[in-house]
């Protein structure tokens, strides 16, 4: 160990060590940096010890204070629940056709509607409800395969199509590809096209396909294409084609129809979100 | 005292009072001028709303998006700065700027406590904290601030405002002093460029002053003494350098020290009157005069080309911002067309396209907003909350709390053109007259074929 010395020309202390007769003047650290790294010693230690820092073999040491980012979002979400209740219960005290009459309420079922459209809806129909064509029908027209009234889409909502639901609307298109041959199908989709045109309401009649579609179709797309509620069966004689309106498209859809199915929203959404969401989705295409 | 600086008095001591009076009773007192904007609205004539993100001007409102209109003042009110600076030297440093007004308070805070038993430290401390109060005034409701603060209901932000701008007035205005111009402020490394020869300046008058000498000390002949005396005007009193609130010694010359505040020439004045000489050893003069030994001081010249410079970009920036001002639109009116999808094909074959609709009336007392489309653009409006059918030509809004979101579903009927992408203009009209507040334009959309 050197020996200490003090600089004659400066007055501080040097380090002790010497190169050549060089000598270099002690510059320790400054006592305030050396506080404040031990104070952040002291710190990190107290945090240790009132968080959870600790790993167990089972889940993780809960800390003094039982913080937890699951618990604080529970209360989060409690508090938003607890400020949403009087909203919730003004909604279900009112027939469903005139919750657009409160203006306030209006505005709170929109704003929900709205965020329970993009979790639960927006997967599938898109956050602006414009649907997939070929896969999931447009919510934003004026077309409703089940029923547009507000109570017809909580039925929907609730139980679904096609799923496993008891009590979900089930309906199945035939296989017509086994039944009919090619060129029957090419006939009843050339009839088909004819449908949405008003021009041809005299000379359809004669077309070949107009026998095979009275005979197959009719009965659930009804005589003149106007769809059927009851089976989901879709409008043939407007401009809304959920599978296409080609003639190559409707004649696939004959031979090997595609049906979609949605699933039942029972187990995840109460009678106030269905309610919430059956309107915003009511307003979005003009609903019935 | 030490640090204090003497008592001047004279024409520039008078200006100097005069106008700090003015821009302080301009701090504390502009707040609590009131503005009737009806009850929902504050009522504060000048108001700074941050948590709205607005300011309240008299009858103007302006929202973050009219930025622009502040970078217009902004600019002329630089531009006046320096007109000022290049026609009259350093007035802004010497006269107006916040840090000379307040250093100069807690300078006469000083003097006034002397003799008088009034620990000083006290009063600079109430002054500073009153700052503080006086600037979270702007802010906030003014009147009502006092109570909240002491009643402990006061935002935050208010406490912060009282205590931060309270420290910095104590730190820069009791503490900093001279400091902040000698080596803060960036102002003074500007004046090079905006001052020339002409230009309005302090100047010690060295060709009668020197050389310096005790009053006893016969006055040269040329300045009206008697032969072989070697005196010039100069006493060498010292005055100008006791009265200085930034210590400089003016008779060293033009310097970046001296903020031009006129101390110096009160001082010198009051100094040449009791010895019988002619005012003016020290003035506001320009350098060339200055040099050209001249007993008349030159004037300020307004039409010299730098300072007409100066003024015609700030009458351009000023005039630009009064014209933008004026022409504010009483609402700001969005429509966000949706692109997931970007149009839905009805069951007649119309085309339908969702927009968000965002207004925010800027105008009192807007209440039913009615919507149209363009002369001759085809379209039915509906908002996607409302109603069972198609839509209609107009479509009637009212705003809750000046603002309004709402989903608008547009749809062009069949027949109407709606292939590819269209201009849209959405007419925003004041349901009770008519009266057309704006034209928000965007696109339709159609499918390509």
């Amino acid at each position: 160990m050197a020996q200490r010395e003090r600089d004659a020309l400066t007055g501080r202390l040097t380090t002790g060590h010497e190169w050549d007769g060089i000598k270099e003047l002690s510059t320790p650290i400054p006592t305030w940096w050396i506080t404040t790294f031990l104070i952040s010693i002291m710190v990190a230690l107290i945090y240790l010890w009132l968080m959870p820092s600790f790993a167990t073999t089972k889940s993780l040491e809960p800390g003094l204070l039982g913080w937890s980012s699951r618990g604080e979002l529970r209360e989060e979400q409690a508090i938003a629940a607890a400020a949403q209740a009087p909203w919730r219960q003004r909604l279900m005290a009112v027939p469903l056709e005139e919750v657009s009459k409160d203006e306030e309420l209006r505005r709170f079922v929109q704003a929900g509607g709205r965020a329970l459209f993009n979790e639960n809806c927006a997967p599938c129909h898109g956050v602006g409800g414009g649907g997939q064509q070929g896969q999931f029908p447009a919510l934003l027209d004026d077309d409703w395969l089940w029923g547009g009234k507000p109570a017809d889409i909580i039925q929907t909502v609730r139980h679904g199509i096609r799923n496993t639901d008891e009590e979900s609307r089930q309906s199945a298109m035939p296989v017509f590809g086994d039944s009919l041959s090619k060129e029957q199908i090419a006939n009843v989709a050339d009839y088909v096209l004819t449908l949405a045109d008003k021009s041809k309401a005299d000379s359809r009649a004669a077309l070949p396909g107009a026998a095979l579609f009275k005979d197959n179709c009719a009965g659930c797309h009804g005589e003149n294409g106007e769809g059927g509620r009851d089976f989901g069966a879709p409008r043939l004689n407007d401009a809304i084609w959920l599978y296409g309106g080609s003639r190559d498209a409707i004649i696939h859809q004959i031979t090997s129809p595609r049906m979609g199915s949605m699933p039942s929203f029972a187990s995840r959404l109460n009678e106030e979100s269905l309610r919430m969401l059956a309107l915003y989705v009511h307003g979005l295409g003009g609903g019935e | 005292m030490k640090g204090v600086p003497a008592t001047a008095s004279g024409r520039y001591r008078r200006i100097k009072t005069g106008l700090a009076c003015l821009l302080l009773g301009w701090f504390f007192l502009v707040p609590f001028l009131r503005w009737d904007r009806g009850p929902d609205l504050p009522g504060q004539a000048i108001l700074f709303d941050l948590p709205g993100r607005r300011l309240f001007l008299f009858g103007w409102e302006f929202w973050p998006q009219d930025l622009p209109i502040a970078v217009g003042l902004l600019v002329g009110a630089a531009s006046l700065l320096f007109y000022a600076t290049a026609l009259a030297g350093r007035v802004w440093c010497g006269f107006a700027c916040p840090q000379t007004v307040w250093t100069d308070l807690f300078f006469a805070v000083d003097r006034f406590c002397e003799h008088r038993r009034i620990p000083p430290v006290l009063v600079k401390i109430a002054i500073a904290l009153l700052t503080g109060f006086g600037f979270a005034c702007w802010f906030t409701d003014a009147p009502t601030l006092a109570g909240r603060l002491l009643g402990g209901s006061a935002a935050p932000g208010s406490y912060g405002a009282v205590l931060i701008i309270g420290g910095l007035t104590w730190l820069l205005g009791v503490y900093a002093k001279q400091r902040v111009c000698l080596h803060m402020c960036p102002w003074p490394r500007f004046q090079a460029a905006l001052l020339d020869r002409d230009s309005q300046v302090v100047t010690y008058q060295a060709w009668r002053g020197e050389s310096r000498g005790r009053k006893r000390i016969p006055l040269r002949e040329d300045l009206g003494g008697e032969p072989g005396g070697t005196r010039g005007d100069c006493i060498d009193c010292t005055r100008c350098v006791a009265v200085c609130p930034t210590l400089i010694d003016i008779r060293d010359g033009l310097q970046m020290g001296c903020i031009g505040c006129g101390l110096c020439v009160d001082a010198c004045d009051t100094v040449m009157d009791k010895i019988g000489r002619p005012k003016g050893l020290i003035r506001f003069d320009s350098e060339t005069n200055a040099n050209a030994k001249s007993w008349t001081k030159t004037l300020p010249r307004p039409f010299a080309a730098k300072p007409m410079l100066f003024l015609s970009v700030a009458v351009l920036a000023l005039g630009a911002a009064l014209f933008a001002m004026l022409t504010l639109s009483p609402l700001r009116a969005d429509l966000d067309p949706q692109r997931n999808p970007l149009f839905v094909r009805l069951s007649d074959g119309g085309i339908r396209n969702d927009f968000l609709l965002h207004i925010q009336a800027r105008q009192p007392g807007l209440s039913t907003l009615r919507l149209r489309l363009a002369e001759g653009e085809a379209g039915l409006l509906r908002l996607a909350s409302s109603g069972d059918h198609i839509g209609a030509e107009t479509v009637d809004v009212t705003l809750d709390q000046r603002e309004l979101r709402e989903r608008l579903l547009i749809t062009r009927p069949a027949g109407a053109d709606a292939k590819g992408r269209s201009p849209l203009h959405l007419l925003v009209q004041d349901a009770r007259d008519g009266r057309l507040l704006g034209t928000v334009e965007t696109q339709f959309w159609g499918p390509e074929s």
